[in-house]
């Protein structure tokens, strides 16, 4: 059949053409149907799951982070605010090349190692997919213009407004305030399911201070919204939205005038201020010296920063000095003054011959006067109580310690508040040491000696008390014992504040009212005995205060304390020749409150001072309470005691009135501004 | 040559085989196929329609679209007025001119889209000389094979292959499997219509199957490899090579029977699909018209190529025959390929959609065809006898 002229059968050919044609068509539409049935797949059988599918690449559900509530102080100037910053943030999931995008980004920005060490420790924590996390925090104009232009390279990099913590005030309130840092893991762990909810929008959290104690009052509650995003993340628009609710504004009862002035008082000294408002507890000042900028730590601090802050072991500027306790030295002989009155252990005349040092009966050891180590020798001679206040002498205060014994003691200031953490809102104070039988057994596993009682009473020891806790006792002495617990805050949303209590403390009982007038008249005469012919007869604070201010219109209680570093043999500090360095010279203490006997005018403040290694209580220590307390009650309460005093019906100024009112509903309170207005119209 | 002579005789029996007819209707006056002529002008204005939604509107884009269109179906109408006795004398020489200009591409051809493919002469617009084989192979085969006595031997299959593989070559040289890939499917289909035995298409279809393990191991490519890979599972890098599919099937799913409506496939606005005005468009029309607006669409397109089986079944010699055949069911290839590759029953294959997807050369080269097609259908009874 194969030949070269083969002719063509043309109709077979034809008909050869048409079968193949109709395999084709068979072909075709076995492939059609084929096709159909991928498509009925796609959009009929799992039309619902693409349909949820291609709603969760638009759809993105994002929490909306509620404005941190703002911090005022009792004036209302403003110590916590919030401030827009622009952040470039990461989409993790839309990055395919994270260590190229990184090194785009740092030819165009300032991108430190740190920055991406930082984000990768981010990116390990709880997080929603496709959510962004921040690489950088604080873009200048600058930065945010180069990352724009270069968008288009960046997949899942955006430029993210947010409002994050700013104080105005920086170093003054440190401490006080505390500051909010970036949430970490353990913190989010931490919390409660719905609390971590509640924290999904939200980067940070209050670290330390009223930042960390009011955090659940600042924070606010986290909002939602739905948006619709393109494939580059780039919100399109909003679908749904349910708008957060702010963190409260808190006003406290800090002053930061006050907090100015006792910073600019304490000079180049280490140490710490307490203020309080006897009337209701409210802090009025709160200073630890050195402070540090807590704005440093909201965007996240530097290494270089953060070593610098932790490695000053002598500045340590991290540390809060008001709330840790230090020995607190001849400050507390004031109340042992009192429970010695109280409980019958002397009286008002009772005299003592100081020969300047202390014996136990059948004891060689002598007891030494340490406010008389650089004298020149001998005691105090004919000493009583209120002397023993004034001059400070230690020798009275052993033999009354020694004869009321540690137990009495300790019952009678833990009245105080000495031992305990009395403060409502401050719940990192510590406690101290408000030595006992049993806590000596349990804590060195050692009896009580009587030696022990003896170091007690003049504050030494085993004794230790916060600047706050000296702070809180003042202000009950000037209450005379109607106790009034610490606080911080003293409105929500320009509400008043009152705390519950959860342990409230009874006022404490003086039988015979007279002791509580004697014991401010003791410490009147710190402040203002003068120099007399009589030998050493001058209140210890008389020079630093009233003889450096010889038209001071009002005035003050105080006590003085000096606090011994480290245990240095008494002959040997007594030796002018020996060098004692800085950092081992006493620590300067000073307790006031004002006006002292005044006829009109109830106690206004009550301070405690705490300068470190600053060697004398009275000198150092004194003039810092007193540049506190006139500014407070003749710059910011602004009583005219010279008015008054040619007055008496004048009426306290406009200031001290509004000082009041934000606490006139507490029970206590109430109590005292009864008593106040009594003694105004008596 | 003695072919020459064999050539002769055959030409001239087709004349006196034809059917005449007895009037010339106003549409074989001007040599145009109404049936088919609707049927384009359905998908284009269609194609338009979905390209409107998909670029959100861009009427730029859309009018040099129309205009594409508008110049394909001059190209068409004038291609369909030379009979197709015209083409099968130049078939020969356009196919030397042909491979000529590709060998001239490799050498001064530029860039584009990593194939060096494009002809940049200077007053002419660029243009890819590899669209053109996709219509001169098939004439070429079918003018060899017609006149070949059907089914052909051996010796004709194997010139045929040589005629179909030299082009090819080229164009995979050129770096453009997709092109090289029809224009080799043009040519099988024109063989496969002439009558090649069956045993010899299962012999192939078997060494297919037989060589696409070894071609897989030894001679695929890494991004061949990763589309073969990406295919069976996409979801293995769901935001690298698997994105494109796994975004288009979600656009498709979505849309459902009914379809999100026009202009609110989200899927393709918030530019979720890739290449929503080209290759995946039918994702954007799937998302917005659902399985209804898909089937219409089929349905056009069911239209043209029964139009086009019709042309080709009816055409008056074997020359007509196998080049409306290939014409036809390469049409059908390129949508299936493009509508299989979209949903998923298919590898990544960059093929657009054919008059639905934007796009200048392969428009222009779709209407050739089509032209070519009426040329067929039109010139029957006109042809001169000699």
């Amino acid at each position: 059949m194969e030949g070269r002229w083969q002719l063509k059968d043309r109709e077979a050919e034809r008909r050869l053409f048409a079968r193949r044609m109709l395999v084709a068509s068979i072909v075709v539409a076995f492939l059609f149907a084929a096709l159909l049935v991928k498509l009925i797949n796609l959009q009929v059988t799992q039309y619902d799951y693409f349909a949820a599918r291609a709603d969760g690449n638009r759809l993105h559900s994002q929490y909306v982070p509620p404005a941190r509530g703002l911090i005022y102080d009792r004036s209302g100037e403003l110590l916590a605010d919030n401030q827009p910053i622009f952040n470039l943030s990461v989409v993790r999931e839309r990055v395919d090349d994270i260590e190229a995008t990184f090194e785009l980004l740092s030819s165009l920005i300032r991108l430190a190692p740190e920055d991406v060490e930082q984000f990768r420790e981010r990116l390990k924590r709880r997080r929603v997919p496709f959510s962004s996390v921040p690489l950088r925090y604080v873009l200048t104009e600058e930065e945010k213009a180069r990352v724009s232009v270069n968008a288009h390279r960046l997949p899942g990099i955006s430029i993210e407004p947010q409002f994050v913590r700013s104080y105005p005030t920086g170093e003054l309130n440190a401490h006080a305030i505390g500051y909010v840092s970036e949430i970490n893991r353990e913190e989010l762990d931490a919390f409660a399911e719905d609390a971590r909810e509640n924290y999904g929008g939200t980067n940070h959290i209050g670290k330390t201070g009223i930042e960390r104690t009011y955090e659940a009052l600042l924070h606010g509650e986290v909002g939602y919204e739905v948006v619709e995003k393109n494939n580059r993340g780039q919100v399109m628009r909003r679908l749904e939205r349910t708008d957060p609710i702010a963190g409260k504004n808190l006003t406290l009862f800090l002053e930061n005038r006050l907090q100015r002035v006792a910073t600019e008082a304490l000079g180049e000294h280490r140490g710490a201020v307490v203020a309080i408002d006897p009337a209701t507890g409210g802090i009025l000042a709160m200073v630890s010296k050195p402070g540090f900028d807590p704005n440093l730590f909201v965007t996240g601090i530097s290494n270089a920063d953060y070593s610098q802050l932790i490695t000053d072991t002598v500045n340590t500027p991290l540390f809060d000095r008001t709330v840790n306790p230090y020995p607190p030295a001849s400050t507390v002989k004031p109340f042992i003054g009192l429970g010695g009155l109280q409980h019958g252990f002397t009286d008002t005349d009772t005299v003592i011959q100081d020969p300047g040092y202390f014996r136990l009966p059948g004891v060689r050891y002598r007891w030494g006067d340490y406010t008389l180590r650089t004298a020149i020798g001998g005691g105090h001679g004919e000493t009583n109580l209120q002397r023993a206040i004034f001059q400070s002498c230690d020798t009275f205060f052993y033999d009354l310690g020694y004869r009321m014994g540690i137990d009495t003691i300790h019952s009678f200031l833990s009245q105080f508040g000495f031992g305990q953490n009395f403060a409502l809102d401050v719940g990192y104070a510590r406690t101290g040491v408000l030595p006992s039988r049993e806590w000596k057994q349990a804590t060195r596993n050692e009896p009580w000696y009587p030696g022990d009682t003896i170091n007690s009473s003049i504050g030494q020891g085993y004794m230790w008390a916060t600047p706050l806790q000296l702070a809180t006792a003042t202000a009950i002495v000037a209450n005379k014992g109607i106790v009034v617990k610490p606080r911080m805050l003293a409105a929500i949303d320009g509400e008043p504040f009152q705390p519950q209590d959860p342990n409230p403390a009874g006022n404490v009982q003086i039988d015979n009212p007279e002791h509580w007038r004697y014991i401010e008249e003791s410490m009147t005469m710190v402040v203002h005995r003068p120099y007399s012919q009589v030998f050493r007869d001058y209140g210890t604070a008389y020079e630093a205060i009233a003889r450096a201010d010889r038209d001071m219109s009002y005035k003050m209680a105080g006590k003085s304390g000096s606090a011994q570093v480290v245990s240095i043999a008494q002959d040997i500090l007594q030796s002018e020749d020996i060098d004692v360095s800085d950092l081992n010279k006493d620590h300067a203490l000073f307790v006031a409150y004002a006006p002292a006997q005044h006829p009109t005018i109830e106690p206004q403040i009550a301070v405690a001072v705490f300068v470190e290694n600053g060697q004398h209580g009275s000198s150092v220590a004194g003039p810092v309470a007193k540049a506190v307390i006139d500014s407070y009650l003749l710059d910011i309460l602004e009583i005219d005691f010279t008015a008054l005093a040619t007055d008496p019906d004048a009426l306290l100024s406009e200031g001290s009135d509004r000082a009041r009112q934000a606490d006139e509903n507490s029970p206590s309170v109430v109590a005292l501004n009864a008593e106040h207005e009594g003694h105004r119209h008596d | 040559m003695k072919a020459s002579t064999n050539r002769d005789f055959v030409r001239q029996s087709n004349v006196s085989f034809s059917q005449p007819r007895g009037l010339r209707s106003f549409w074989q006056i001007i040599h145009i196929d109404p049936i088919l002529l609707a049927g384009l002008l359905a998908l284009c204005g269609f194609g338009l329609f979905v390209l409107n939604s998909a670029t959100g509107g861009d009427p730029e884009t859309i009018f040099r679209q129309a205009g594409t269109m508008g110049i394909g179906l001059v190209v068409m109408c004038a291609v369909a007025q030379f009979d197709s006795q015209f083409y099968r004398r130049w078939t020969p020489t356009a196919y030397v001119l042909a491979l000529f200009i590709l060998g001239l591409v490799l050498v001064i051809g530029a860039e584009k889209n990593g194939a060096k493919s494009w002809l940049d002469l200077p007053g002419l617009p660029s243009f890819q000389p590899s669209e053109l084989l996709k219509f001169i192979v098939p004439m070429l085969l079918a003018w060899y094979l017609a006149s070949r006595p059907l089914p052909p031997n051996l010796k004709h299959v194997f010139w045929a292959g040589v005629f179909t593989l030299m082009p090819a070559a080229l164009i995979v040289l050129q770096n453009d499997m997709g092109t090289a890939l029809m224009v080799t499917m043009s040519g099988i289909f024109v063989v496969l219509l002439a009558g090649l035995r069956w045993r010899v298409v299962f012999a192939g279809i078997f060494a297919a199957v037989i060589a696409s393990p070894v071609w897989y191991l030894f001679l695929a490519q890494p991004h061949q490899k990763n589309r073969i890979l990406t295919f069976f599972d996409p979801y293995r890098d769901p935001t690298g090579a698997g994105y494109n599919i796994i975004q288009s099937q979600i656009a498709i799913g979505s849309g459902g029977i009914y379809g999100k409506g026009y202009g609110n496939g989200a899927q393709s606005h918030l530019d979720f699909i890739p290449e929503s005005n080209t290759d995946f468009i039918l994702a954007v029309l799937a998302e917005e018209f659902g399985l209804i607006g898909v089937l219409v669409l089929i349905a056009l397109y069911l239209f043209v190529i029964i139009r086009g089986a019709s042309i080709a079944l009816a055409a008056s010699d074997m020359f007509g025959r196998l080049l409306a055949g290939s014409i036809t069911l390469t049409f059908f290839l390129y949508l299936f390929v493009n509508m299989s590759m979209v949903s998923g029953l298919l590898p990544v294959i960059g093929l657009p959609l054919p008059l639905i997807s934007r796009g200048g050369t392969a428009v222009v080269t779709l209407f050739i065809g089509f032209g070519l097609l009426m040329s067929i259908q039109t010139h029957r009874v006109t042809q001169p006898v000699r």
